[in-house]
């Protein structure tokens, strides 16, 4: 049967094969009346009529999308509530970009207190919300950022008494912030926290299944009191439909992999730009979202982690010790052996400095001394022996090793640890602590530092309930979001440290209202 | 104007009836396996097998009979669920499905789509394959024989697919876990020791960031292996073996 082309009354041809399915299929909605939401483009890959499933393959109470931060949090908290719930991991691993991330947590307060046990001066959560609106230019919302706030110091302590977290005795005074309040994991790294959470989530009965893509989300029409009705996943080649009880949570985190759309909303994030990313992290839940009305918001601000690895974009851990070492006094230094940006400025601010001076890569330079600050030894010499971290006895060897001019690289360093002693820096403004480390003795070290893509800001519009808004300002029943998805918590640049405790107290909070159903 | 619709309806029922099964029935038999019809019945191996001495390695013992029966006296068929050698299941198949050989599975083996599938003279059903079971089965079995992948791999050191699979007949959506592969590949921690790397034992396949993963992550059975920590991390040395 040939596929014959048919130019109807339509604008676009149809094909008679597709004419005849539409035909039938518009023959059957007659009968099941089920024709479903669908705010696509046509002529789009997921245009054309999108018909409701007549059964279901399978029925759950609730299910999340995302296995990092957000999603184990959500879904630990949703189980706690006696709700079957299964968490949905595209990808062949769980984690997401929270098991390789950093590791960093921002919170004014933890139960060792040990801002008040090191002596590192006063914070509140108070501060930390101030800081945290003035680091997105106040484009976030202080409804939000006070959720955040409030509920970074609880979640920390959940996570430490009943997830077996274990925190490294540092807290770090990092880019933007104004109090040191920067909490580490023991090993440096995200799966700290993750495995505190699936221990917490799998402990409550959740089930996380790998290799397991949502390909669209179902919901009748755009009536406000029209929920959502479950979602269409694929396992292989298996395409299957789960019908859903209480509630879909959306945790599928950001979208910085994603070319085409970072291009769409912000076209100087180019893509010959390295990203800190895992392959996964793509924005196709936040369409499928906005395709059943949901609204988003502040898309176009895309953040740069100023201290990746220059060659490949890697977020190793050499790569946090620049992000850490602010609050003690690590100076950052471009190829001319020139500081270029006030260090304790935010990351934004930061990457710009950087791309601006026109040469990669910039270097952070600390001592040995600092090393307890920001890390462990151990640390170093694994970076130092795969070539991340370069060491030397003094800063004009240290500069003939990087390739830099030793005189003015000496002459930095001098100038830099006599405005640390005079508390002033009349070259960028560096705000001086009395805990600062100054680079007199050595041995020195220098890793270099270029920025990547890493983390977007905005995504699907939330309440602090984290239910899902859709343009009109009402809430989609059913659906919640958190995490790197959601937007408006970060504004135009969100401060290191504070993602992890947006994931896992938003996460908390959708899972308990889903829980509840 | 009603006078249209009405056309419009009976058209419209039409089509459901009459056309769309038609185009569903002649899409469905492009995908049919075929059975029997070109390929000869075989009654028992002595139709292509003069004698089954001429098969047999020389140490066997004599066997008398005709069919496959008579082999399975002594020998267990290759779905018992263990992952353990079995030659007689490797081997045979092997010979079979190689090249210039090449024999369909009807050759040898009794099937009833959606009912039984047994041999050629004997009375067992070993599953209820459908017509899509019997296709993925087909490649299956054609990449054990062949391929350069772990399936081949295996087969070729008379581990069948029982030996991963356990003893139903798997399906398309099957995959391996882990304590399966670690029955013979195991523990994980000697596996991990196995492979650390002596510059930067950290470099671990089988110890990373990642935490436990699942062996199938990077070891495909039926398709080429690839090296998982090279998406994020394409300058590190990593060669599966």
């Amino acid at each position: 049967m040939e596929d014959h082309v048919i130019k109807g009354k339509m604008s676009t041809p149809i094909s008679r094969r597709s004419l005849l399915k539409g035909s039938v299929a518009l023959g059957v909605l007659a009968s099941s009346g089920g024709l479903a939401l669908n705010l696509t483009a046509p002529g789009s890959a997921e245009a054309g009529t999108k018909v409701m499933p007549k059964k279901w393959d399978e029925t759950i109470d609730v299910v999340v999308v995302g296995s990092g931060f957000a999603g184990l949090a959500a879904a630990a908290e949703a189980s706690a509530q006696g709700s079957k719930v299964v968490i949905l991991e595209k990808m062949p691993t769980y984690g997401g970009n929270s098991i390789i991330n950093g590791g960093e947590y921002n919170s004014w307060d933890d139960e060792y207190h040990f801002r008040e046990k090191f002596k590192l001066g006063n914070d509140s959560a108070e501060l930390h919300k101030q800081d945290t609106l003035k680091g997105g230019d106040f484009y976030g919302s202080p409804e939000l950022v006070e959720v955040l706030v409030n509920g970074a110091t609880p979640a920390l302590n959940w996570m430490l008494d009943n997830g077996g977290l274990k925190l490294r005795e540092i807290l770090n005074r990092t880019g933007g912030h104004t109090a040191y309040r920067t909490h580490t994991c023991v090993e440096g790294v995200g799966r700290c926290y993750t495995e505190a959470l699936r221990k917490i989530a799998e402990g409550k009965g959740a089930k996380i299944r790998l290799n397991t893509k949502v390909t669209w989300i179902w919901r009748k029409d755009a009536d406000p009191k029209s929920p959502i009705e479950g979602v269409e996943v694929m396992t292989g080649k298996k395409t299957k439909n789960i019908k859903i009880v209480k509630a879909l949570i959306l945790a599928s985190g950001g979208f910085s992999r994603d070319i085409k759309m970072r291009q769409s909303f912000n076209p100087s994030v180019v893509p010959e730009l390295n990203c800190t990313n895992q392959p996964g992290a793509t924005g196709e839940m936040i369409r499928y979202a906005q395709a059943v009305g949901a609204d988003a918001l502040q898309l176009a601000f895309i953040q740069l982690y100023p201290y990746a690895a220059p060659d490949t974009g890697t977020l190793d851990s050499p790569a946090v010790y620049p992000f850490r070492g602010p609050g003690y006094g690590i100076v950052y230094v471009n190829k001319l052996g020139k500081r270029f940006v006030n260090e304790m400025e935010r990351r934004d601010v930061v990457s710009r400095a950087q791309i601006q001076t026109g040469m990669k890569p910039t270097y952070s330079i600390f001592n040995e001394a600092m090393i307890p600050k920001m890390g462990t030894k151990e640390e170093v010499e694994k970076g130092m022996a795969k070539g991340r971290f370069i060491k030397a006895n003094s800063i004009a060897e240290l500069a003939g090793k990087l390739g830099i001019p030793a005189d003015t690289l000496v002459e930095t360093i001098k100038t830099h640890n006599r405005y640390m002693k005079e508390g002033k820096d009349p070259d960028f403004g560096r705000q001086f602590t009395k805990v600062m480390i100054p680079l007199e003795e050595g041995p020195f070290y220098a890793i270099a530092q270029w920025p990547a893509v890493h983390h977007t800001m905005g995504g699907l519009r939330i309440n602090k309930e984290t239910q899902v808004i859709d343009i009109w300002g009402n809430t989609i029943p059913r659906l919640y979001a958190a995490g790197e998805v959601t937007g408006g918590i970060h504004g135009a640049n969100r401060l290191g440290g504070n993602a992890v405790p947006d994931c896992i107290v938003f996460g908390r909070i959708a899972g308990t209202n889903a829980g509840k159903g | 104007m009603q006078r249209k619709w009405l056309i419009l309806l009976v058209f419209l029922c039409f089509i459901t009836v009459v056309c769309l099964p038609v185009i569903e029935r002649t899409e469905a038999a492009k995908t049919k396996t075929e059975p029997a019809k070109t390929v000869e019945k075989q009654k028992s191996c002595t139709g292509c097998h003069e004698d089954f001495k001429t098969v047999l390695p020389q140490a066997h013992p004599p066997v008398t009979g005709n069919t496959l029966s008579a082999c399975l006296e002594c020998h267990a068929p290759g779905e018992r669920g263990k992952a353990e050698p079995n030659k007689f299941a490797a081997r045979l198949h092997l010979a079979h499905l190689k090249g210039p050989v090449k024999a369909d599975c009807l050759v040898c083996h009794t099937w009833q789509p959606g009912k039984s599938f047994g041999l050629v003279g004997g009375a067992d059903s070993y599953g209820a394959p459908s017509e899509e079971d019997m296709n993925l089965m087909k490649r299956m079995f054609t990449s054990a024989a062949e391929s350069v992948h772990l399936d081949a791999r295996h087969v070729s050191k008379d581990i069948t697919c029982a030996g991963c699979h356990g003893k139903d007949l798997p399906k398309e959506e099957d995959t391996v876990e882990n304590a399966k592969c670690l029955e013979c590949h195991g523990p994980a921690e000697e596996l991990a020791a196995k492979t650390a790397p002596k510059d930067f034992p950290d470099r671990n396949p089988h110890k990373s960031h990642l935490g436990e993963i699942n062996c199938t992550v990077c070891h495909s059975g039926h398709a080429e292996s690839k090296v998982y920590c090279l998406e994020c991390h394409p300058t590190f040395e990593m060669k599966m073996k």
